[in-house]
């Protein structure tokens, strides 16, 4: 089985999961490690992003949220949004076109993750659900086919983000998870530390870029190996004909999982590979 | 042979004022006594009864449940509407627990209203049973009904050379005389007429003495079956002055508000005077306010004079009213509310009250509104010093009694509290009535220094809605182990243009324990700096210092987890996501405006002609659901026969369930239930355009 296969798997599991309430279970309390809106109407677990605001305006010190998603985070970090997250998994079907990775933008899904914060304490409303692309798919659209939602403003605004995003994923490989996904700036914070990770031999890597090209982030693996945008999907595997990567359980920090330079080679002046 | 007579009369003496007087009391004939002996009481209907009842009556499309408690025993209602819309009701009398068809009352209809006339057996614990006549009111379409009684009971006794008539009534209806909310009323001026109005100077509190021909009395026992009670001599009573036309009004001193000038009615001699007791929260008082700014222009300077008693306990809110308005008359202001010495004057017991003396300080009329206010004030102006009225005609007949409590406060009797930290707990308010409790505040009272405790207040809580607190103690010093103080609770509700405030206290103690902290109160704040820092960590370090900080972080989420299952908050997660606040997730709009319902609507709702009972299923953070609940209260008020009923979707979500209001597996809300024909409306949109086609639905 190839790894682009397993990733398939593992996709299907994550929408599965998304959708478990088709047999007839309801909700449950674990959290996603994804996006993915509670609102569904067949959604079995909680969305963490939407339950992050309720609880910070309800004033609660979120212990059990911070738990879960560091959990998650601490076991695959972004690797959730590469190989579970039903959202990633949309991303990863419209990633056509690849584009140079923006580092100046990076920030920006913390930023989101802070807005959304802030919104929630300054504002006691949640404002990001209502902007949610996620939930523009998961709940508006499914909920108006139930009756339940109208053609109104709020659902206006949803399909106007909705298409947004889905014309920036089209242009822009992963536009979404690349810039503005706060749940994929959550887990970012535990990428470097996460037990689920890329691994690089140094002693096999000949710098020539390849891995980078083929990175639908497009970031440079071997450069700033498991990164804090990297979702860990693995195309960069197969895509290294010295196979210098690997990819799987490991102790953050143990050899390999650290960038090529730091293991004392020195990095390539360009650093990035011209584009073919 | 003298001294043996003395010591007889000294016995006898003994035996008269310790023993008292037994006063045998009968039922009082129907209307015999004022309609002040008939207290109202309103009982919520439900779904189910109370108790597992059959039914063996003919079918129904709607069946409400209720229940009576006379005594020990407890009766089972059902209001019943057949598929022709006749509402009937049944008791079960026999208390078989068995509804059979003959026990259904004859009921008599008026516009609104039906009204059905029992008598029950009640069996009052320590007293003889008796037969308790019952009056059931059904405004149609409501899902409540009103118990009108008290079963008065009456009897002489002997003050002073005369006989007086003494009353005595049930006014908590729960068959039993001498509990908490009963009273009685005396013809202390023998004038043949027992002022028993809740502002009579005739009626009294249980615990209340009472003086007549010069000799005071208070009650030392009551039969619980009010066969009989027993009046005793006490120390001298104060009368009550009477407050009716032709009396002289009580006088008022005060400092006048805000300018702190000395204030005297007797300085008012000469002068046609409004004495007005009114507060800033009451929507009737300050309804009237342009009328009276207007009269007093027109009139002042004729020798027209308004006087204000303000029962307001914000000082800010009159001060700005009192600036906006530009009032210029003098206004009492204490900040006690119903606790104000001059409303206690007065006996006072719903807002506005008004009453307009003559030049003399006589009363001559009360609660006076509008065009009639202003033709009596030119009438007395233009005709001073007219023969006094000297009639005793009360013109109010309240029905309602003096101000009621309809706020149940559920709390636990006992709460622990950590030493050095305090603790929280929850009280729970359940409003019994059918009207709105606004700005409810709760708070604690007789605490110590050391411990705070912030008030908590409440925009408002609907007919027969419930509302959970929970209030925090905050201990910054050491206190006893054993703290008792009260959880007062303050509100105010409407009825019409009267409105009431009450102040309700319950009990509660607080046990402070040893100073042991919680398992998972200390290292709950190091967790999430822990996590902080192991973040920080996580992007510094590298090698094997990045395992440690890895593992440590492992630990770290770990606790953090357990911590936030310890405390509730995987719960939380579910409640949160279990019932879908459709507002909340953009699903729909967010409405908080002001309910107004347009003309069209609302006459195309006052023209359906069959009735409809509808639940609104909220929950206390959904975003439009207030709106929903005030939407559908206007659409109640806009027809009389559509009742309605509000259900919070998070504490009884087996309801929610039944009712159907799920989609998918959520509960949504906010959500219309249309009991008759079982249809769901979600959301807000045109929402009171989709009731009324609802509506239309049903056969």
């Amino acid at each position: 089985m190839t790894l682009r296969t397993f990733r398939r798997g593992t996709q299907s599991l994550g929408i599965l999961l998304g959708v478990f309430g088709a047999t007839g279970i309801g909700m449950t309390h674990l959290l996603f490690p994804g996006l993915h809106c509670y609102a569904c109407p067949l959604a079995i677990t909680v969305c963490p992003i939407g339950l992050m605001q309720n609880l910070i305006i309800s004033g609660t010190v979120p212990f059990y949220f911070l738990g879960v998603v560091a959990t998650y985070g601490l076991l695959l970090g972004r690797g959730w949004c590469g190989w579970f997250c039903p959202f990633g998994t949309v991303n990863d079907l419209l990633a056509f076109r690849k584009a140079r990775f923006v580092r100046a933008l990076s920030p920006l899904k913390l930023l989101v993750l802070l807005g959304t914060g802030v919104a929630a304490w300054r504002l006691a409303d949640t404002w990001f659900c209502k902007l949610c692309p996620a939930a523009s798919l998961t709940a508006s659209l499914p909920y108006l086919g139930l009756g339940v939602a109208e053609v109104n403003t709020p659902f206006l605004i949803h399909m106007g983000t909705l298409a947004t995003v889905l014309v920036g994923m089209v242009l822009v490989a992963r536009f979404w998870y690349r810039y503005l996904c706060p749940m994929g700036g959550l887990l970012s914070l535990f990428n470097r530390v996460s037990f689920f990770g890329l691994r690089l031999r140094a002693d096999r890597c000949t710098e020539c870029g390849v891995c980078a090209r083929s990175c639908p982030m497009g970031i440079e693996p071997h450069q700033k190996i498991n990164s804090s945008d990297c979702l860990k999907c693995g195309k960069c595997i197969p895509a290294c004909k010295s196979s210098a990567l690997s990819i799987g359980f490991s102790l953050p920090g143990a050899r390999g999982r650290d960038p090529l330079r730091a293991s004392g080679t020195a990095a390539r002046a360009d650093r990035v590979p011209p584009r073919q | 042979m003298m001294r043996t007579a003395l010591t007889v009369l000294f016995v006898l003496g003994v035996a008269w004022g310790g023993w008292g007087q037994d006063v045998r009391l009968t039922l009082a004939p129907a209307d015999a006594v004022g309609d002040w002996a008939q207290a109202l009481v309103p009982l919520r209907l439900r779904s189910t009864p109370a108790q597992d009842v059959a039914f063996d009556g003919p079918p129904l499309v709607l069946s409400q449940w209720g229940e009576v408690v006379l005594g020990t025993a407890r009766y089972t209602l059902l209001l019943g509407i057949r598929a022709d819309g006749q509402a009937d009701l049944w008791v079960d009398a026999n208390r078989d627990k068995r509804i059979s068809s003959d026990e259904i009352l004859v009921g008599s209809r008026a516009p609104g209203y039906v009204e059905w006339v029992a008598e029950l057996r009640a069996t009052p614990s320590g007293g003889e049973a008796f037969l308790y006549p019952l009056t059931v009111v059904w405004p149609e379409g409501r899902g409540y009904v009103y118990l009108v009684g008290g079963a008065p009971r009456w009897g002489e006794f002997a003050a002073g050379g005369r006989t007086a008539t003494v009353v005595l009534v049930d006014g908590d209806l729960d068959g039993t005389y001498g509990t908490k909310g009963d009273f009685y009323a005396v013809d202390v001026d023998g004038d043949g007429i027992v002022h028993g109005e809740p502002d009579g100077h005739e009626r009294f509190a249980l615990g209340e003495g009472f003086t007549s021909a010069e000799r005071s009395y208070r009650l030392s026992h009551i039969d619980p079956g009010g066969a009989a009670v027993r009046l005793v001599p006490t120390g001298y009573v104060p009368p009550k002055p009477p407050l009716l036309p032709g009396y002289p009004a009580p006088e008022l001193r005060f400092t006048t508000f805000p300018d702190g000038k000395p204030f005297a009615l007797s300085d008012l001699r000469g002068k046609v005077v409004l004495v007005d007791f009114w507060a800033t929260w009451c929507g009737p008082c300050m309804n009237e306010l342009p009328l009276f700014l207007e009269l007093y222009e027109a009139h002042s300077g004729d020798g027209f004079e308004i006087v204000g008693l303000s029962l307001d306990t914000s000082e800010r809110d009159l001060r700005t009213v009192l600036a906006e308005r530009d009032v210029g008359w003098p206004v009492a202001f204490e900040g006690k509310s119903w606790d104000n010495t001059l409303a206690q004057l007065y006996r006072v017991y719903q807002i506005p009250t008004s009453y307009l003396l003559d030049q003399d300080g006589i009363i001559r009329y009360r609660d006076l509104h509008g065009n009639e206010l202003a033709e009596r004030i030119v009438e007395l102006l233009s005709t001073p010093l007219a023969p006094v009225l000297v009639e005793a005609s009360p013109v109010l007949v309240p029905v309602l009694g003096p101000p009621r409590p309809i706020l149940e406060v559920h709390a636990p009797p006992e709460v622990g509290l950590v030493p050095g930290e305090g603790g929280m707990f929850s009280v729970v308010l359940v409003n019994t009535a059918p009207y709105e409790a606004e700005e409810v505040r709760i708070f604690l009272a007789g605490l110590p220094d050391e411990a705070t405790a912030p008030e908590v207040e409440l925009a408002g809580i609907p007919a027969f809605g419930e509302r959970e607190v929970r209030l925090a103690v905050e201990l910054a010093g050491a206190v006893s182990p054993v703290l008792s103080a009260s959880i007062e609770v303050l509100y105010h509700y409407c009825i019409a243009d009267a409105c009431f405030q009450i102040q309700d206290a319950v009990p509660v103690v607080f046990a402070v324990g040893e100073a042991r902290p919680r398992p998972w109160a200390i290292p709950a704040w190091w967790i999430l700096i822990a996590l902080g820092v192991g973040l920080v960590l996580a992007v510094l370090l590298r090698g094997r210092l990045l395992i440690v900080a890895g593992l440590v972080l492992v630990g770290v989420a770990g606790a953090s987890l357990i911590v936030g299952v310890l405390r509730g908050q995987a719960t939380q997660a579910w409640r949160i996501a279990s019932v879908l606040c459709t507002s909340c997730v953009g699903i729909d709009e967010v409405r908080t405006e002001d309910v107004t319902l347009p003309p069209s609507i609302r006459d195309a709702l006052a023209a359906f002609p069959g009735s409809a009972h509808l639940m609104v299923f909220h929950t206390p953070w959904c975003k439009s659901c207030p709106y929903a609940k005030a939407l559908v209260a206007e659409v109640a008020r806009a027809n009389p026969r559509i009742s309605y009923e509000l259900v919070d979707a998070d504490q009884d979500r087996d309801q929610a369930e039944k009712a159907g209001v799920i989609q998918a597996g959520r509960v949504i809300v906010p959500a219309i239930l249309v009991v008759e024909t079982g249809r769901a409306l979600f959301g807000t949109s045109d929402l009171a355009a989709r009731i009324l086609a609802a509506l239309g639905e049903i056969q």
